[in-house]
């Protein structure tokens, strides 16, 4: 699929992520209860749940930006343990996109999107730039390459972080809320930049409150109450006839109005 | 003529003016009293330092106290005592150059094009490995000049540099441990470094200079000179360290997160993303760090080194002097106050830059 | 992968890393022990503390109680301690003070002021304290002999010192006078900031902190009055007496001169500090209290002091630590301050490493304890529901 030689040794036949029994305190909280979720390649999910159900929480253990206590999370048959090199390979292969965009302010669109292949893949310049180039066009923004993240909108702001995760050729992308800090004229042209990508076979794991993109896009809809996942079904059955009244609840206040 | 007769700017510019100075009677006598003051003190050095003062090296204690002003005649015969101390008089012209070859260092820095970790590295070493050649000789042809004879301004810059370039270092390794993950080492770092910064320099610098000694080996002593070197660029390091922690307070922590979602390392986060941004939130505190480590130079005057200050003492406190210390004390302010007051207008113009900046994000 | 798994576990590096660390300072430290304990024997020098207690010999220039050659060590360095704190104290409320006028006229609006505060800024902030040190000293030693002094208001200066007219007294009446003053004005801040009078109405939390202060002004006065003897005068006028003055209570040029330098250089710096307090005070805020119909004066005592001052206090006690540390100079005019008695010592007792010990143990204290004393201040009257910036 890539042109980048591999370095890892992942197992691109297994689960794209499997998480088993996982376990998660902040001092006495107990963050995340006993997850189970498998999400195999080219599969879409989206989570949801009110803040602070621990849906950002789980996502973010699966590149390690958060510790967890106890469980099991594996990665292409890779599992994350202890182990520095485990984690340095998870995150080669997961990208993700964040609430604030996160982008580096002191480096041009071009060279946020070149910095981590050049450093991490050890690619060359030209061929980074290249394949920047070929993202940013693909997210609608290549004319911008020259500009600072200062100077763009929310949404375009947006849509370089989701370049950026891009060029690093991951197999697995993670969104944690990226539509939240968005103002509302600029969501659409994120969520179409989102549904392009998964209707190219992009395995993605999304944190979000749009339920037209979960609707549109997700081959599930996983919805996460504190701390534990309460409901699982594809989106017209979660849509339809949800089982939990939590998810009910939570449903009647979303799409309530 | 009445203020409603002229145009309207100009009309309420007057108005405004005439409020701020003569607005109610508190303000009349504070504009008097301040103007009378300035006034007095315009007068003052204009008669003391220009009109009744001596100038030319042939003036004596007898046609100064004649003239009753300043007695500038002390700096034309005793400029080269004070600028460059007992450096050998034959050889001070490798001081001045050294002098030149700082303030070439100085300005470069001061370019925002230089402003990357590689360049400023190279420049200051550059400068410092010439400075010292010049300074120290015994290569190229040049007379070896032993550091005890150095003196004067090279020795004030070059404690300045050295201050820097060493201090500077150390400051981000004390500041990166400062924030580490790991608790031991991020608490012992913040111990040392608050209690470095809550001693007084002149106590580290005579430590340094009198107690090191018995601490080290023999092979780690060397001159005294750059033990206190030593022991000034840790004092720096220590204020500078937790200024660049202010720094990289300022940064979203989101930044250290997207780039290890990425998979850069450690050293690549640092050095990357998380100094850069550190450094230029923290800029204008450092300029002034920078300006206060400056200033901080003379105080090894006090552990027996002759710089510009202590050089200067020297101009005056033999016997036929005696009486011009004013005017020495003012040659040697005056350099510093160009040299201080230059280098805070630029932070305060590079705050202003940064400001405008912002305000276009 | 390469290696075994362990050497790249999480756990494996936090604590080889940490682990590490501290045993690299240790080392590093009993290194340096090691070295100094031989060499030390090699000079002949024995460590301990025994010295304290035998007389030192040589005289202290300046002291707020008497001392002597035969006195111990460890009163020397309580005396230089107390000479530390005493220009300290000097030198920060001079400076508050100065500072105070210097930053109101900085960030009022009449030009000429404004003018004129810039001008004391940029001249005093812009130049080594040190440098301003020598030149005060070296302006105080060249004032005229005694016998041309010059005089004012009953007090003389010349090249000797400054002469003020002194109160008839013991030093020790002296220093329980002033012991009593501090004890009521840490009874009153004790009072104003002890989170365990927060539920006590401010006024009446305020009226008791001025009884404090007041009964500890009472209490030296009535020490001045029992310490006096009824048969002197209460005042002498230092006057002339042949070639030497006598009378009075005198002030050396090294005291005055660096307090003077402290006082002035200090006062620089608070001032832009207050400037920038007063900078922070929104627009929005006088102007409610103008719409309000507040007066000009009501408008600065009532909104805009108390406001600035908060946002200044974080800044000014990072000053005053720094301004305490700065009373160390008086080493370069001949000061005994705390530094310098322990300067001393070392050159005629050789044992460095304890004199060395004590000054640290003497600056960590003392910046720690006026640190926790502001950094309590800052808490108590910082605004409820802001967070505090605390600092130092």
């Amino acid at each position: 699929m890539s042109a980048i030689a591999r370095t890892n040794v992942m197992d691109l036949t297994a689960p794209a992520i499997e998480i088993t029994d996982l376990n998660k305190y902040y001092g006495t909280f107990h963050a995340l209860r006993s997850i189970n979720l498998t999400v195999s390649k080219g599969e879409k999910v989206v989570v949801c749940g009110p803040s602070g159900s621990g849906k950002s929480t789980m996502i973010r253990c699966i590149n390690q930006l958060e510790e967890h206590d106890s469980g099991a999370i594996r990665v292409f048959g890779t599992q994350l343990d202890d182990n520095l090199g485990s984690i340095d390979e998870i995150r080669r292969e997961v990208g993700m996109v964040f609430q604030q965009f996160n982008l580096f302010p002191h480096m041009t669109v071009l060279e946020n999107c070149t910095l981590a292949p050049m450093l991490v893949r050890k690619i060359s310049r030209a061929e980074a730039e290249a394949t920047a180039m070929r993202y940013l066009e693909k997210v609608r923004i290549p004319d911008q390459a020259q500009k600072f993240p200062g100077q763009l909108s929310g949404g375009q702001q947006q849509r370089v972080a989701i370049a950026r995760a891009l060029c690093m050729q991951p197999e697995i992308l993670l969104f944690d809320e990226p539509t939240s800090a968005l103002d509302p004229e600029m969501i659409a042209e994120v969520l179409d930049v989102m549904v392009t990508l998964a209707q190219e076979g992009m395995t993605m794991v999304c944190v979000t409150h749009e339920m037209g993109f979960a609707r549109k896009v997700a081959d599930r809809v996983i919805f996460m109450d504190k701390g534990e996942i309460i409901e699982e079904a594809p989106p017209e059955e979660f849509f339809g006839q949800p089982k939990s009244d939590r998810t009910r609840l939570f449903l009647s206040q979303v799409l309530g109005h | 003529m009445t203020a409603s007769s002229l145009p309207g700017g100009q009309s309420a510019r007057l108005r405004r003016l005439r409020r701020d100075y003569f607005g109610s009677p508190l303000a009349v006598l504070m504009t008097l009293l301040s103007a009378a003051v300035i006034a007095w003190i315009g007068w003052f050095l204009l008669d003391w330092g220009v009109i009744r003062a001596t100038f030319g090296a042939d003036g004596t204690q007898e046609t100064c106290v004649a003239h009753g002003g300043a007695c500038w005649s002390v700096i034309a015969v005793r400029w080269r005592v004070i600028l460059f101390g007992i450096y050998p008089y034959e050889e001070q012209w490798r001081s001045a150059l050294a002098c030149v070859v700082v303030g070439v260092v100085i300005l470069l820095s001061c370019l925002p094009r230089m402003w990357s970790f590689g360049r400023l590295a190279l420049v200051w070493v550059l400068g410092t490995v010439i400075f010292y050649t010049l300074m120290r000789g015994g290569v190229l042809g040049l007379v070896p000049v032993n550091e005890q004879q150095w003196g004067g301004l090279p020795l004030t810059l070059f404690i300045f540099v050295a201050t820097g370039i060493i201090g500077m270092p150390l400051a981000i390794g004390l500041a990166l441990l400062r924030r580490s993950e790991y608790p031991v080492i991020a608490r012992v770092t913040g111990w040392i470094i608050d209690t470095i910064r809550s001693l007084p320099l002149l106590s580290i610098l005579f430590t340094c200079a009198i107690v090191l000694p018995f601490m080290l080996p023999g092979f780690l002593i060397g001159e005294k000179l750059y033990r206190v070197l030593f022991g000034a660029a840790l004092f720096f390091a220590a204020y500078q360290a937790e200024i660049i922690r202010g720094g990289f307070q300022g940064i979203p922590k989101g930044q250290e997160e997207a780039a290890k979602a990425l998979g850069l390392t450690y050293w690549h986060r640092t050095f990357r993303i998380v100094l850069p941004q550190a450094f230029r939130l923290a800029l204008p505190a450092t300029i002034n760090q920078f300006v206060i480590a400056f200033m901080e130079t003379s105080l090894i005057v006090v552990v027996g080194f002759m710089e510009l200050l202590a050089a200067g003492n020297t101009a005056f406190k033999t016997g036929e002097w005696k009486f011009a210390y004013a005017e020495v004390y003012v040659f040697i302010a005056a350099i510093y106050f160009a040299f201080v007051f230059g280098l805070s207008r630029y932070g305060a113009y590079l705050e202003a830059r940064m400001n405008v900046g912002h305000r276009k994000d | 992968m390469t290696g075994p798994s362990f050497l790249r576990s999480r756990a494996f590096r936090r604590v080889t890393l940490q682990a590490g660390f501290v045993a690299g300072l240790l080392l590093l430290v009993l290194a340096a022990t090691l070295t100094a304990r031989t060499n030390l024997a090699t000079q002949g020098l024995t460590s301990g503390f025994d010295f304290l207690w035998k007389s030192t010999g040589w005289e202290m220039n300046f002291s707020l109680l008497p001392t002597t050659t035969a006195d111990p060590y460890w009163w020397y360095l309580l005396m230089g301690l107390m000479n530390t704190l005493f220009m300290g104290t000097l030198g920060l409320a001079g400076a508050s003070v100065l500072g105070l006028v210097v930053g109101l006229m900085r960030s009022g609006r009449n030009p000429a002021a404004r003018l004129l505060g810039t001008i004391y800024i940029e001249i005093f902030r812009n130049l080594p304290l040190i440098l301003q040190l020598f030149f005060w000293y070296a302006m105080a030693n060249a004032l005229p002999a005694p016998r041309a002094s010059i005089a004012f208001g009953g007090a003389l200066i010349n090249a000797r010192g400054l002469y003020l007219p002194g109160l008839m007294v013991g030093p020790g009446t002296v220093a329980l006078a002033v012991l009593s003053g501090l004890v009521g004005l840490g009874l009153a801040i004790w009072v104003l900031t002890a989170r365990r009078f927060n539920r006590v109405e401010p006024r009446g939390q305020r009226r008791v902190a001025l009884l404090a202060v007041l009964a500890g002004l009472i209490g030296a006065g009535v020490f001045v009055v029992l310490g006096h003897d009824p048969a002197d005068a209460w005042v002498t006028l230092p006057a002339l007496q042949g070639l030497k003055i006598d009378g009075g209570f005198r002030i050396q040029p090294e005291f005055y001169a660096l307090a003077i330098a402290i006082t002035t250089y200090g006062a620089a710096y608070v001032g832009e500090i207050v400037r920038g307090g007063f900078k922070s005070v929104g627009r929005g805020q006088m102007e409610a209290a103008a719409a309000l119909g507040l007066s000009s004066w009501h408008i600065f005592t009532r909104v805009r002091l108390p406001l600035a001052f908060r946002a200044m206090l974080p800044i000014l006690i990072n000053q005053y630590v720094w301004l305490i540390k700065a009373t160390t100079l008086g080493i370069a005019v001949g000061f005994s301050d705390f530094f310098m008695v322990i300067a001393s010592s070392i050159n005629h007792s050789g044992q460095t490493f304890e004199f060395i010990g004590i000054l640290m143990a003497g600056f960590l204290l003392i910046n720690f304890s006026l640190a926790a004393v502001l950094n309590r201040l800052n808490r108590a009257i910082a605004l409820k529901g802001h967070q505090t910036t605390g600092s130092a």
